[in-house]
């Protein structure tokens, strides 16, 4: 299988940047063109996925299970090569390992967290700052004092402060995600990426979260796509949505166009 | 109905066929057992009895032990002790960074299989053998038996923590990348703080067995109270290796006294 991230060709590299440069003048944060992704060959996951995420939206990705939402959600995230198609983050063609200046505007929150149980809600925070100190003394555990304050100021922002120095296994359910939250926010992210976060949370508890999210989204005008399940939520809080079904586009709307009903058919294959 | 009927049957005739090729299995197990301790003479009752008069008559010669010798022997299990406590410390140190080369989380499959080959060729020398190696090494005394159970230690250790880091949660590792994490970030913030509760259970099961492997190595040599263990079955002082034998039932008794605080005070209680 071709592997466009391993060494791009210059003569598919040139152009990669001036369709980079026409999406940044045009404030599109994330452009997904044609997007072909397979775990095992011959088996596409992602079947010529478009998108094209405005700077400042909050957007939703919606699917049953094993449409290939979490892939797409890593391949966005830099976090996973793929074969065939483009992908632009913030005005940059994706190519192999994300440089680090690139990395430190992406926050990814995965569907368990991914935070580290061993250690504190403040620690988990601190590591949000890795991609600006990528040295040895980050890595013995000394992070420069204005981070902690930073990672403090976050923690009191998201109603945490007196969780700082509790171990992560220690703490609630809603407690993780604002750590996570934290962590993210931490990376000073122009993009947020989000994947089922919510999922174990009940839907008032969810709802709290994505109106936290929401907020602070409009606040720092950042750009916003998370995976969810609950059509509820997505008509409360999101702009747009997108149904991906078997791995391609079925449906893209304004959230608020998207009715039960509409859901319920396109999600039984009626559409 | 019939045919839901015959498939029942089948499941059960499926069943049955199984639970008498267990049960066949176990008794051949048996059998074979059998076969091999009579090969040893094991079924011989005239040798059982000779050996059991042998075995009061030396019962005998063992009590009451003699614990005049119990200053002599003193420093030589606390020689034992520190060779245990130094040799496991060492061997942990080599065995952590060795883990993490070990673990196809962070290494790629190349690097890996090296690290595991020189480890699986470690642990294939039994700690007697290393004590005798370390002592042409380094000549007689404790530091010949710390160096052994260091080397025994991380031929055990190094896989084990390999296998530990191997276990990780992907997705956290993978959260760790997606903030910038290079992997000496994933080393100290995930490899260690996820793996430290089964970390330190490993370190201390070694410790145990390395006290009661390091009462042996004074035999070949390598220091502490396998020396006086040596010299007093040599010379059929029995009452003397009575008190040795007891000296370290109490020294092991109490490493596991240690161990199980140490256990009950960070592993129990997160």
């Amino acid at each position: 299988m071709e592997n466009r991230n391993e060494g791009t060709p210059m003569t598919q590299a040139v152009p990669s940047l001036r369709r980079a440069v026409r999406l940044a003048r045009e404030e599109i944060a994330v452009a997904v063109e044609d997007l072909w992704f397979a775990y095992r060959e011959g088996k596409w996951i992602l079947q010529g996925v478009h998108l094209q995420v405005p700077a400042g939206g909050f957007w939703t990705i919606m699917g049953p299970s094993g449409a290939g939402k979490t892939t797409l959600m890593r391949i966005m995230a830099g976090l996973l090569p793929f074969p065939k198609g483009r992908v632009f983050l913030l005005g940059h063609p994706l190519q192999g390992e994300l440089e680090p200046a690139l990395r430190r505007l992406i926050g990814y929150i995965p569907q368990q967290l991914g935070l580290v149980r061993g250690l504190t809600a403040l620690e988990n925070v601190l590591l949000g700052s890795l991609a600006r100190h990528p040295g040895w003394r980050t890595a013995l555990g000394f992070f420069p004092r204005a981070e902690i304050e930073r990672a403090m100021a976050l923690l009191e922002m998201l109603d945490l402060a007196d969780k700082a120095e509790e171990k992560v296994f220690r703490l609630s359910g809603g407690e993780r995600q604002r750590v996570a939250i934290a962590r993210a926010l931490m990376q000073d992210p122009q993009l947020i990426l989000a994947d089922e976060f919510v999922s174990d949370l009940d839907l008032p508890r969810a709802a709290q979260v994505l109106a936290f999210v929401h907020r602070l989204a409009r606040e720092r005008g950042l750009t916003v796509i998370l995976n969810l399940h609950e059509i509820q939520l997505v008509q409360e809080f999101a702009d747009h949505v997108v149904i991906l079904k078997e791995g391609q586009v079925v449906f893209e709307s304004p959230a608020l166009d998207l009715s039960w009903g509409l859901f319920r058919e396109i999600m039984e294959g009626k559409e | 109905m019939s045919l839901k009927h015959g498939a029942v049957h089948g499941t059960w005739s499926g069943l049955e066929w199984r639970r008498w090729r267990e049960l066949g299995f176990s008794l051949g197990l048996v059998a074979l057992l059998a076969w091999l301790l009579n090969g040893m003479g094991f079924f011989e009752a005239e040798r059982w009895m000779r050996g059991g008069v042998n075995l009061v008559r030396f019962a005998q010669e063992m009590f009451p032990p003699d614990v005049r010798v119990l200053p002599t022997i003193a420093g030589a299990l606390l020689e034992t002790l520190q060779m245990a406590f130094a040799g496991t410390l060492l061997g942990f140190l080599l065995s952590f960074p060795l883990g993490v080369l070990g673990s196809r989380t962070l290494f790629p499959a190349g690097v890996v299989a090296v690290v595991r080959l020189v480890v699986a060729a470690l642990r294939t020398v039994p700690s007697l053998l290393w004590a005798v190696l370390m002592v042409i090494l380094v000549g007689l005394g404790p530091l010949a038996g710390t160096l052994a159970l260091a080397f025994y230690t991380v031929g055990y250790l190094a896989k084990l923590y390999a296998e530990l880091f191997e276990a990780i949660d992907p997705e956290i590792l993978e959260a760790m990348r997606g903030v910038g994490a290079k992997r000496r970030h994933l080393i100290r913030f995930v490899l260690w703080p996820e793996s430290a509760n089964a970390i330190l259970s490993q370190l201390l099961f070694m410790l145990e067995y390395n006290v009661r492997a390091s009462t042996l190595l004074g035999l070949v040599g390598a220091g502490g109270i396998g020396f006086y263990m040596q010299a007093y079955l040599g010379t059929m002082a029995y009452a003397r290796l009575t008190t040795v034998l007891l000296a370290v039932l109490l020294l092991v008794i109490g490493m596991d006294a240690l161990s199980a605080w140490i256990r009950r005070r960070y592993l129990l209680r997160p």
